[in-house]
């Protein structure tokens, strides 16, 4: 069944691929229009929702229909007046810019971000794994094909997948089902023959003609010399994004930024790259009509995680990394056998606690890019066989070189704490096996694992414990009181305002730029529900996205009041902090406690920082 | 010195996962050799090595990626003790082309299918013509119908895996990991057919 849903894209691509295509943009977007009704994604269904589901997480509500209202209600405060719902003359113009300012970066833009990769000749991957596996994988994919079909619904593997993937939601939706429909946020990789490469809900397979459709938009835009980036419909914002032979499209209600969806997307693909490398564009350059789904096989559970990350991990649109907090001398310590561990020949060393980093080193010359930390993390974290024993397996960094592979050594400690050491060498394990043998005695004799897991129990910085002038204190909690009377946001309404740290301060996220790091306060009263925790992140993604607007200067400050926070933002060439506040706070009080948060991430700087040995300043 | 003879006829040219620091030889009374575990994804490769390594049964075992590694010692009838240094490699499609990493000075290639399924059968076929090709040449080989415990969903018949070890040469046993049943008696075989070193030189 699969294999015949190929011959869709192609009559697509005859209705859609106009030999003149017009340079009207008005034809263009009732064209794009036309195609998104199709897609019946252009009236978000608002119907109660007698049939949706419930999902398994429970934790991300991307696909909660209730949060509709919420979210547009949130989108007062940062909007600026901004019309949500564009006709489409407004779209063409949106895309017009978006095109031109594409136009100003040449297509290899992302390749020249890129730091060139310093060794990539002496990859063992280039020889053994890029090239070697290209040329199986395509070898084998005809008989897969046959194979799969042969054997039907009864196959005992997918009913393993299934169950032991828990990554994947709703397969058994596709795009006629109204629950697939209703999800807020979709995610879809697909070839640019149309082929499904990976959805987020439901089967990639039986989603080959939605696929086609997508690449129909695409094709018909880039036909016309143009580059689609982002279409809006009502509610809906579709971003896509073209890595050569592969397009990633994300079809969102939720009120995320057009940077961020795009930003999304971009670590997806370098998700994909980790798994597979960049080599897998021979393969379609070899047959247009190259099936890729078949390679990436369980890897679902990798991402929904890392889908799921988008709306918890600051480390996603920060483009930086954080640091479990832990005493000087333990990370020192740790540190120090890291780096022995590199001048051994090891590229990069990493001791990890869940997505946070203990301590890394890297060899000389060589840096990790934040995003390969997160994707790596992620990978690791979601792909439970490494739990069960150590392992040795390709991986591929995706702004180290996307090219090759490296082979990763990973060993959990224990539930929470790990090792990566990554090399360029295949035949490495055996040293690198010794290499985590000596980490392990160093770990041992400093105790380190236990204190990590004291540090896991205790949590990070709390703005409660932030120190303060008592007078102030007073004068602060008596405007708040007066803000109980004058009433609340609903959602917070029940509980007390002014919980949480010192004048209204809620929450707090310290970048510093210097270091590639941040360092984000535990969540407190009232910012305790998941709802408010994600809605608080995306307000911060906002804020983020204004700050890093092309065109204005360094030293900047930003103040924003809504119902349901006031947002402070400042940025100056060595940190940028993110707070929120009671939306109720002193607008000085608030600036003066920036002042302290800063002070107070200053003075344990040595704790929740990864210092000096940091690979990433090079 | 069985697996270091095999060891150094490749050291040469093809760099496999063979650990040359070994600390201790092997001896007559004392083996050690590699395993290297090939099969579709989830015929069960990682349950029987669970099962074998720490007597457990997991239903919802992961996939693997890469290969992970494990060590396990039994001791064989005549006294001789077996040290199993296992690769349990991942049958995800991506990864074939990296099995002769670590099927290279592998002493011991086990190639495991799920007899409910033919798809897995015509997998475990592919392996035993590309060891042929690619293995050592004194490699033991050993055909795994896993999954038995399933025999009402049945699909790949006894005498088939037979006739396949048979004509190639391997030793054969139908197992499940889910029970444990014939998963010690697989490497204990195993142990069995493993060529003895030649008295100390
Ligand atoms: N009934 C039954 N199920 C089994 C048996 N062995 C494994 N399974 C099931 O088969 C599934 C896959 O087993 P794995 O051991 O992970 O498969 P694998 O061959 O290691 O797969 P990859 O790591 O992807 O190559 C698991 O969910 C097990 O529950 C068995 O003997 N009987
Ligand atoms: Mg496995």
């Amino acid at each position: 069944m699969t294999s015949d849903s190929s011959s869709s894209p192609s009559s697509s691509d005859t209705e859609f691929a106009d030999p003149n295509p017009s340079t009207d943009p008005g034809t263009n977007s009732e064209r794009v229009q036309s195609q998104l009704e199709s897609m019946n994604l252009s009236e978000p269904s608002e119907v109660s929702d007698g049939s949706h589901t419930d999902y398994g997480g429970g934790d991300d509500d991307d696909d909660a229909p209730a949060e509709v209202a919420l979210s547009n209600a949130n989108e007062g405060g940062f909007t600026n007046g901004r019309v949500v719902r564009e006709d489409l003359a407004e779209t063409s113009g949106e895309e017009g810019r978006e095109a031109s300012l594409r136009a100003e970066h040449p297509v290899e833009m992302e390749a020249g971000e890129e730091p060139p990769s310093p060794t990539s000749s002496g990859y063992d991957g280039e020889r053994g794994s890029s090239g070697g596996a290209t040329s199986t994988y395509k070898a084998d994919d005809a008989s897969e094909d046959e194979i799969r079909e042969a054997n039907g619904d009864g196959d005992t593997a997918s009913q393993h997948e299934a169950a032991w993937l828990p990554g994947k939601r709703h397969v058994h939706e596709d795009d006629a089902s109204i629950s697939w429909r209703k999800r807020k946020k979709h995610f879809f990789i697909l070839s640019n023959s149309g082929k499904p490469i990976y959805s987020r809900y439901g089967d990639e397979h039986k989603l080959a003609g939605f696929s086609a459709t997508l690449q129909a938009i695409i094709s018909f835009v880039e036909n016309g010399g143009d580059r689609v980036n982002l279409v809006k419909a009502g509610k809906h914002q579709v971003v896509f994004l073209v890595k050569g032979p592969i397009y990633l499209v994300c079809i969102s209600c939720t009120d995320e930024t057009y940077d961020y969806l795009r930003g999304q997307l971009d670590l997806l693909y370098g998700q994909m790259i980790l798994i597979l490398t960049k080599s897998i564009d021979r393969c379609f350059e070899k047959n247009a009509k190259f099936d890729m789904s078949p390679l990436l096989g369980g890897t679902d559970a990798v991402f929904s995680s890392l889908v799921h990350s988008f709306s918890w991990n600051p480390a996603t649109f920060l483009h930086a990394y954080t640091c479990l907090p832990i005493q000087y001398a333990l990370r020192q310590a740790a540190g120090t056998i890291l780096q022995e561990v590199c001048a051994s020949g090891v590229l990069f060393s990493l001791l990890m606690c869940r997505h946070k980093v203990i301590s890394l080193a890297g060899a000389q010359k060589a840096s990790l890019h934040p995003d390969d930390l997160l994707l790596l993390s992620n990978f690791v974290m979601s792909s439970e066989s490494f739990r069960t024993s150590e392992s040795f397996s390709p991986i591929c960094l995706p702004r180290y070189n996307p090219q090759a592979f490296l082979h990763a050594y990973v060993h959990f400690f224990d539930d929470d704490t790990y090792v990566m050491l990554l090399t360029t060498r295949s035949e490495a394990f055996y040293h690198l096996k010794d290499c985590r043998i000596r980490i392990e005695a160093v770990l041992l004799k400093s105790n380190i694992l236990s204190m990590v897991q004291r540090s896991i129990a205790e949590g990070g910085m709390r703005v409660e414990d932030l120190p303060i002038d008592r007078r102030l204190r007073q004068k602060a909690s008596s405007t708040n009181n007066q803000g109980q009377d004058t009433g609340g946001p609903d959602r917070l309404r029940d509980i007390s305002v002014g919980t949480g740290g010192p004048f209204g301060l809620w929450h707090f996220i310290y970048r510093s730029i210097y270091l590639d790091q941040y360092i984000s306060s535990e969540f407190s009263l009232p910012v305790t529900s998941h709802r408010q925790q994600k809605s608080l992140y995306r307000a911060y993604q906002k804020l983020y996205a204004s700050m890093h607007d092309k065109g204005l200067g360094p030293h900047k400050t930003q103040y924003r009041r809504d119902e349901n926070y006031t947002l402070l933002c400042w940025v100056t060439p060595d940190f940028e902090l993110y707070a929120a506040f009671d939306p109720l706070a002193d607008k000085a009080m608030a600036i003066k406690m920036c002042n302290q948060v800063c002070q107070r991430v200053k003075d344990l700087e040595n704790e929740v920082f990864l210092q000096g040995a940091s690979p990433f300043s090079w | 010195m069985y697996v270091w003879c095999v060891a150094d006829r490749n050291s040469g040219t093809l760099s496999g996962l063979n650990s040359s620091e070994n600390a201790v030889p092997a001896d007559a009374k004392n083996l050690r050799v590699k395993l290297v575990l090939l099969g579709d994804s989830g015929v069960g490769k990682s349950c029987i090595v669970l099962r074998f390594v720490r007597g457990q049964f997991d239903a919802t075992s992961k996939v693997t990626v890469g290969a992970s590694f494990l060590s396990q010692t039994i001791a064989l009838q005549d006294s001789t003790t077996v040290k199993f240094e296992i690769w349990d490699t991942a049958g995800q499609e991506r990864y074939s082309a990296l099995a002769p990493l670590y099927y290279r000075g592998a002493g011991v290639a086990v190639i495991v299918y799920d007899i409910t399924s033919p798809e897995s059968f015509k997998k475990a076929q592919y392996w035993v013509k590309e060891l042929q090709k690619h293995g050592s040449p004194d490699i033991v080989m050993a055909l795994v119908g896993n999954k038995a415990d399933l025999h009402e969903k049945r699909e790949v018949q006894t005498e088939d895996g037979m006739e396949l070890a048979e004509k190639n040469g391997m030793f054969f046993i139908e197992t499940s990991a889910k029970t444990a049943d014939n998963i010690n008696q697989l490497f204990e075989e195993i142990g069995k057919r493993l060529p003895r070193p030649a008295p100390s030189s």
